[in-house]
């Protein structure tokens, strides 16, 4: 029983790998700029913010969800965290408010789809516009900006030569990765998103399960906008924009399923540095940024065809 | 079966991707046949908006003259600085001799300043000014400014407004993104110029973030609100294009003098068809073309000036 199944999610994430790794041998082979350390350590970095947000989605759309929301609680939970960090807080208990923000505005949206039998579509995207409303409001519709160096380490610092926002993300991997395969909650998810009725009917609390799947996507928008706020020294009221759509990008390219039960943390980080590699690549390329928009909504496509091709072959 | 589709796959993006490379390859303008001089790299706000497509078309100009190769690399929105930041970073992987940004945002960019800074890229501003705080707290260095004084655009503009409308009247405002450099002087300077004419009252001034349809909309609201409004600065020509069709729903064509900023081909139609009063001309083709001049002349070690102004008019 154990042995095809584990090997069918193996086989769709080396084919992830195996695009990632193609497209890295091509990219080198056209400029030397490619592979070089520094390089590949600025790649990394340009990926953090999506692939934080994407391992979320991840969640929310292995549970046959969808969140719309994330790029405006970015903006929402990063000017709080800004307006808190100039306020005097000391960084830690500013990053506890702002993912705290996040969190709370997840867990509005789970509320909302679990009890309030929403769409996640229409409630995500009611989300949206409130988060960004009221991160115009707070802030006036002005950037905060300008934090000391002890918080833009997070941006600034190298620990072992990788850079800090590099081992953040490797550690929001990790342990989303280990809840995924190795606790009970992990296990709902996916059983939540293969067949809610049969979940719910074989004693899955699938109302507390969504409503802890929407704040945890919340949230980690949320630790997405540290970072990002960590990077630019400003948080913007209009951060964000669409990155939602990014992130969902990295999450199917990743190999997730859109209807839900079938994908992995791990794909999802492969998808986020596929659209890492390929917005570097073509950039280095000197490829035109109109061109550039055609070949990754390309890839997207080709991703998802690859996705639906290998259900249907597996039929 | 399985793994023919994955190579499918990359052989799509090995196409795309080797294409693209070529194209790029083709459209740059170094002499063929002739060893490829510097790569200066240009990065407006965006490439959908007219005004940073007449830069591109000057710095290409430039670069053309000098036979040099120029890469124009720009985010999608004018908004996104976290993406412009991405391709600079990228660039200055690239190793570009010379890099000119128009900063999508004054205070966000300064931290990218400072890899180019480190990687001993010289960087030339265009357009909008960075942070000046921002940047002597990080102690960042930049060649030059080439920009027009947006605030005494704002105030060419409040100065006819005043004239046309006879010292008397009630004016709306339609800012750009907030907290941006380029839009708060410009509107700064308009409300300046108004301050001499007692008569005229600023009824509203709410952003449109320079974008045409947000103009159309934002404009219909203020119009709802004050149906008696004389007058409207737009702190860009889309913003204005898009407030002359939401007077025109509204049957107050004539009714409303419209003053626009950047005078676009588009916007100085709308002058010649008395759909909008008048534009502030700035000129960015000049200032693409000033800035790969001077990237160039740094680069053979001459001195240039810390500020470089372009001529401000008003097109009526």
């Amino acid at each position: 029983m154990m042995p095809p199944r584990f090997l069918v999610t193996h086989a769709r994430q080396a084919g992830t790998v195996a695009v990632f790794v193609v497209l890295c041998l091509i990219l080198s082979l056209l400029t030397p700029h490619f592979l070089t350390t520094s390089n590949l350590l600025n790649v990394a970095q340009q990926t953090v913010i999506n692939a934080v947000i994407a391992v979320g989605l991840t969640y929310v759309i292995l549970s046959a969800g969808i969140d719309l929301s994330v790029g405006s609680v970015l903006a929402l939970a990063g000017v709080v965290l800004a307006l808190a960090l100039q306020a005097g807080w000391p960084v830690p208990l500013a990053i506890g408010a702002c993912v705290l923000v996040g969190a709370a505005c997840g867990t509005v949206n789970g509320l909302l789809v679990a009890f309030g039998r929403l769409p996640p579509f229409i409630a995500t995207l009611g989300l949206m516009s409130v988060a960004r409303g009221g991160a115009l409001l707070v802030t006036d519709g002005r950037p905060v900006s300008g934090f000391d160096a002890s918080f833009r380490w997070l941006a600034t610092g190298e620990v072992l030569g990788i850079p800090v926002p590099v081992w953040c993300m490797l550690g929001v991997y990790a342990i989303a990765h280990f809840v995924l395969k190795r606790t009970k909650f992990g296990r709902y998810v996916v059983a939540i998103g293969g067949n809610e009725e049969a979940s719910l009917l074989s004693g899955v609390p699938v109302a507390a399960c969504k409503v802890g799947i929407y704040a945890l996507g919340g949230g980690l928008a949320a630790a997405a906008s540290v970072l990002l706020t960590a990077r630019l020294n400003s948080a913007q009221p209009i951060a964000g924009l669409s990155y939602e759509l990014d992130a969902i990008a990295a999450t199917v390219i990743g190999g997730t399923s859109l209807m839900g039960g079938q994908g992995s943390v791990f794909g999802t980080l492969v998808g986020a540095l596929i659209m890492g590699v390929l917005r570097n690549g073509l950039n280095l390329l000197g490829v035109s940024s109109y061109v550039q928009q055609v070949v990754i909504g390309a890839v997207i496509i080709a991703a998802v065809l690859l996705d639906s091709v290998f259900k249907g072959s597996k039929r | 079966m399985r793994f023919t589709h994955v190579l499918l796959l990359a052989a799509a993006v090995t196409g795309l991707v080797a294409g693209c490379g070529r194209q790029s390859g083709s459209s740059s303008s170094a002499t063929p046949g002739k060893a490829p001089g510097p790569v200066i790299a240009l990065v407006p706000k965006t490439l959908n908006n007219p005004f940073f497509l007449d830069m591109q078309r000057g710095a290409e100009e430039a670069a053309k003259a000098a036979g040099v190769t120029l890469v124009v690399q720009a985010a999608e929105r004018e908004t996104d600085v976290e993406r412009q930041m991405q391709i600079i970073e990228n660039l200055i992987q690239r190793k570009v001799a010379a890099l000119i940004i128009a900063p999508s945002g004054s205070r966000e960019i300064v931290p990218v300043v400072l890899k180019a800074n480190q990687a001993g890229i010289p960087v030339l501003i265009v357009d909008t000014r960075l942070d000046a705080a921002a940047m002597q707290a990080s102690d960042g260095k930049t060649v030059t400014f080439i920009g027009s004084d947006n605030y005494e655009g704002g105030k060419i503009a409040g100065k006819f407004a005043v004239e046309r409308l006879g010292g008397q009247g009630r004016v709306a405002v339609l800012e750009g993104i907030a907290g941006h450099e380029t839009g708060d002087a410009r509107v700064r300077g308009f409300r300046e110029a108004l301050k001499g004419a007692p008569g005229i009252t600023l009824v509203a001034s709410q952003p449109a973030n320079w974008e045409r349809d947000q103009g159309y909309t934002v404009f219909q609201n203020i119009l709802q609100a004050n149906p008696t409004v004389t007058a409207l600065f737009a702190a860009n020509d889309l913003m204005a294009l898009g407030a002359v069709e939401a007077i025109a729903a509204a049957g107050k064509t004539g009714k409303v003098t419209v003053i626009g900023f950047d005078a676009q081909d588009e916007a100085r139609a709308a002058v010649k068809a008395g759909k909008m009063a008048a534009t502030i001309a700035q000129n960015p083709a000049l200032m693409g073309r000033t800035a790969v001049e001077k990237a160039l002349a740094h680069l053979k070690g001459e001195t240039v000036p810390a500020e470089i102004g372009v001529a401000i008019e008003l097109v009526k």
